[in-house]
């Protein structure tokens, strides 16, 4: 096992190396000059230009440039914001990653909670009403849009019933609105997940058996049938870690957040080198230490792959 | 900083258009001698003369080249003072539509840093939202008669937030600070002119130029001061997030993303604002930003808000609207070395065949003006009407091509001259919901004149960067071709060596008109150069002028004490020392 850990871990380390190279790369080679986003319409020289060029060494190939942010951020050190004056780029994730992290956590719980017993009950109740009413509103969740989602709740919550903040953090009531919209989606393809598992496991052979042998239907599901149908789900919830970001950034936008999502897509629109870089390394470290860990939760609820 | 393509797309309020000193209708010449070039004017505070203007009409008026110095008077105000009327106590709310990078007057260019930066800071003289010159940290001003000098008196007692004094040293710190091409500042080219800043004493600063600069006053001399005793230790990093100015309101809290919090400064040199607080919260999504002023979240939105939601509030008696008009253009800046576009005669006739009206009402919802030249109609003291115009007529268009021998002769639609199509393509910003429309419905009115304009997208910073090396056709977005700080010059845009100057366009009529528009010192003769210069911008049509947007500054009710009237939409915000909340 920790042969296994080790391994994964090297592994995990050179997929990082990796995709900080291919980010940076592709930052760099790709048409457009942050200097340009720094002036912006100020009337400017070519002398100006050349100015702000050298300060930020933008004037040093690229390889180069990579190998001084490699060197820096082995040692710790995420380099300055371009664009965010000054200010440590470590900074700026220390302030944006736990809101994401947060709204996050709170968001899946949330969609956990309901969507698991929702799974399971229209599983086990196939082809009732309340399963038809659960799928017609997962698919729903999936399909309508957060972006609209999100003003629809803020039109109904903070205009018409003034029950809400339409944005922004701060109080519990600011989270209401952002985690329903998160979970939404999550809850949507969760519950379609566990009904289908749920049905699959329902069909086999060791749970004709276990009713066979006269054990009670609760029994049944919740000791046989559910902890095996929550395999995918934990599948699902290592994977769903990379999409941290993806999913965030609309109901960023949407609510106000400062959080990651925003500053992500903020950054790269501008060209804010180090702050992109340093939110790739972060991310890729995420999802490699997730798909770490769902391995090993796996490898402890299902013994078959312990053993191999 | 700005998302750059929100710098491309806007219009009147971007960093250039808080300066923009702009005649006031009532104003008459005076607009022009304020530019601070007229020999021996010496600049002072007639309070008497400035509260009952002359009706005078927008276009020039005959004055003697030299105006006796009385003229001048009325178009510098004196800070006003608080009013008495007000209630002290409560917090503004401000919406705007990304973080606030840095609190630095050098970063200041984006309306949302700047309308905060503007509270922290004061400069020499500042441009009001009427566009008037003011004084503020300068009680008065002479210009030497050769243009070489200005003399700068400066207000006795007044205090930066941390209690120091501020005199004549933190005027030449400032200047220095953005002279030195070490410190990489981004409005160093607003300063190249000056030779050397001197201080006499405590309370004057003189400012030595190497040639006369006629946009000085309006450009370089309304810079926020920066104090000598901190801003000299910590730098531009260091005071991006703490900054120390004499303004009205001092920094409480800073969180870029999120939100940015100032309070009243109890010995602010024109007594402390009512307001105890003043909050730009930084709100992504235009729609959430209107509804956050209808639930009364927000007490203004710095930033526009969709073109549907704006005209909604102008109707509203709840709102206090102001409508201004931007100074940036709308336009297809367009290659004028590419094959087909170098065709002078192509560009008129694309001019012809636009309807540009009808662009304006479909797309816009009338929120807009048609583009005559270069300079805005805003800009009453530089606008020059009668150039060569553009009316909606595609059988001129066709006729015009015709004679050009751009003739279709294959039969597919579209002209060719000596074997090439009539053929480019114009790459819109990646995304951009207001102006793609805008491009295709353009498309199909080049097409029916047997134009081929091809449609493709990517981001602002590759288009900026291909425009220039001239590796890309045409494109469209908004940009200041003069009219910065109220100063018509527009070399960094249309001189042939311009670094901005994305359509490449080379005459060598315009770099001397715009050469001498800079040095010449007598403002009706300026007045002549600028007329020329859009009388040659219409004739040579460089890129394709569509419209100036219009630009809303939306306020709730309960906000009292707002200036009257507005010309300059973001400056309004400069104002908030003097409002106050009445519920």
């Amino acid at each position: 096992m920790l042969h296994y850990i080790v391994r994964r871990l090297l592994q995990g380390i050179v997929v990082i190396f990796l995709v900080t190279l291919a980010t940076f790369s592709l930052m760099h080679l790709a048409p457009g000059d942050p200097v340009q986003v720094l002036v912006g319409e100020a009337e400017v020289s070519q002398e100006v230009l050349d100015a702000i060029t050298r300060k930020w060494g933008l004037d040093r190939p690229w390889y180069e440039q990579y190998l001084v942010w490699l060197w820096n951020m082995v040692r710790g050190d995420f380099g300055q914001s371009m664009v965010r004056t000054g200010v440590p780029v470590s900074q700026m994730l220390w302030e944006a990653a736990p809101v994401t992290l947060r709204l996050n956590l709170y968001a899946f719980a949330v969609a956990l909670l309901v969507a698991v017993p929702v799974g399971v009950v229209a599983a086990v109740r196939r082809y009732s009403l309340f399963d038809y009413g659960s799928m017609v509103g997962a698919t729903l969740g999936v399909a309508l849009p957060n972006f609209w989602i999100g003003l629809m709740l803020i039109i109904l919550f903070a205009l018409t019933l003034r029950w809400l903040p339409s944005g922004g953090s701060g109080s519990w009531q600011h989270y209401i609105l952002p985690v329903a919209v998160l979970a939404t989606e999550q809850m949507a393809v969760l519950a379609r997940l566990t009904r289908g598992s749920t049905i699959e496991v329902m069909n086999q052979d060791f749970v004709t058996t276990a009713r066979a042998k006269g054990l009670p239907e609760g029994t049944v599901i919740f000791r046989h049938v559910v902890r095996n149908a929550l395999l995918p789900v934990i599948t699902i919830i290592g994977y769903r870690l990379s999409f941290i970001l993806s999913g965030t950034i609309v109901v960023e936008t949407v609510f106000a957040w400062p959080g990651l999502g925003r500053l992500f897509v903020l950054s790269i629109d501008r060209l804010d080198y180090q702050v992109v870089q340093a939110i790739a390394f972060l991310l890729t470290v995420l999802v490699v230490i997730g798909n770490l860990l769902t391995d090993l939760v796996y490898a402890y609820v299902d013994p078959r792959i312990r053993i191999r | 900083m700005p998302r750059f393509d929100e710098l491309l797309a806007q219009t009147g309020k971007q960093g250039m258009t808080r300066r923009i000193l702009l005649r006031r209708v009532t104003a008459g010449v005076a607009g022009l001698a304020a530019f601070g070039l007229l020999a021996a004017c010496r600049a002072e505070q007639a309070p008497e003369e400035a509260a009952q203007p002359t009706p005078t009409p927008a276009a020039p008026s005959p004055t003697p080249t030299r105006p006796p110095a009385v003229v001048v008077t009325p178009q510098i105000v004196t800070p006003t003072p608080v009013q008495a009327e007000g209630k002290y106590g409560g917090e503004m709310i401000v919406t705007g539509h990304h973080e606030i990078a840095s609190l630095h007057p050098d970063d200041a260019g984006p309306a949302v840093h700047w309308v905060m930066v503007t509270q922290i800071h004061n400069g020499m003289v500042e441009v009001d939202e009427n566009y008037q010159l003011e004084l503020v940290l300068a009680e008065s001003y002479d210009v030497a008669a050769d243009g070489l000098s200005y003399t700068f008196k400066l207000r006795d007692g007044v205090k930066f937030h941390d209690g120091e004094l501020f005199n004549a040293e933190d005027v030449k710190h400032t200047f220095e600070w953005y002279m030195n091409p070490d410190n990489a500042a981004v409005n160093a080219a607003l300063f190249r002119n000056i030779d050397r800043v001197e201080t006499p004493d405590e309370l004057t600063v003189v400012i030595r130029m190497k040639q006369p600069d006629a946009p000085f006053v309006v450009r370089a001399a309304t810079t926020f001061i920066l104090p000598e005793h901190h801003h000299g230790k910590v730098g531009k990093e260091g005071y991006a997030s703490n900054p120390i100015g004499t303004g009205p309101f001092k920094l409480k809290e800073w969180r870029a993303a999120e939100y940015t919090t100032v309070e009243a400064f109890d010995e602010h040199f024109r007594g402390r604002p009512y307001l105890d607080r003043f909050t730009e919260k930084i709100v992504p999504e235009a729609s959430v930003r209107a509804i956050m002023l209808e639930t009364g979240e927000a007490d203004s939105a710095v930033w526009q808000l969709l073109a549907e939601d704006n005209l909604r509030f102008a109707e509203d008696p709840n709102y206090t609207v102001f409508r201004t008009s931007s100074l940036a253009v709308n336009h297809f800046p367009i290659n004028n070395e590419h094959p087909v576009l170098g065709d002078k005669a192509v560009r008129q006739a694309m001019m012809h065949a636009i309807d540009r009206q009808k662009v304006i009402d479909d797309i816009f919802r009338g929120t807009a003006v048609i583009a005559t030249a270069n300079l805005s109609p805003a800009l009453e003291a530089w606008y020059e009407p009668n150039v060569k115009q553009y009316p909606y007529d595609p059988e001129l268009a066709k006729q015009i091509l015709e004679q050009a021998g751009w003739v279709d002769s294959d039969g597919d639609g579209i002209r060719e001259k000596d074997g090439v199509k009539l053929s480019f393509t114009c790459t819109t910003i990646t995304g951009d919901q207001a102006r793609r429309p805008e491009a295709e419905v353009v498309q199909q009115y080049l097409k029916a004149v047997g134009i081929d304009m091809q449609l493709a997208e990517a981001p602002t910073a590759t288009i900026t960067e291909k425009l220039r090396a001239g590796e890309m056709d045409a494109s469209l977005f908004n940009w200041t071709y003069g009219g910065a700080g109220g100063d018509p010059d527009a070399s960094a845009t249309l001189r042939s060596t311009a670094v901005n100057n994305f359509s490449h366009y080379k005459n060598p009529r315009m770099d001397e008109l715009l050469d001498n528009g800079i040095k010449e010192v007598d403002p009706q003769k300026r007045k002549e150069i600028y007329s020329e210069v859009q009388k040659l911008v219409a004739e040579d049509v460089p890129f394709l002028y569509m419209m100036f947007w219009d630009w809303f500054n939306i306020f709730t009710k309960r906000i009292k004490g707002l200036p009257e009237t507005a010309l300059a939409g973001t400056q309004l915000y400069r104002k908030a020392y003097q409002w106050w909340i009445e519920e």
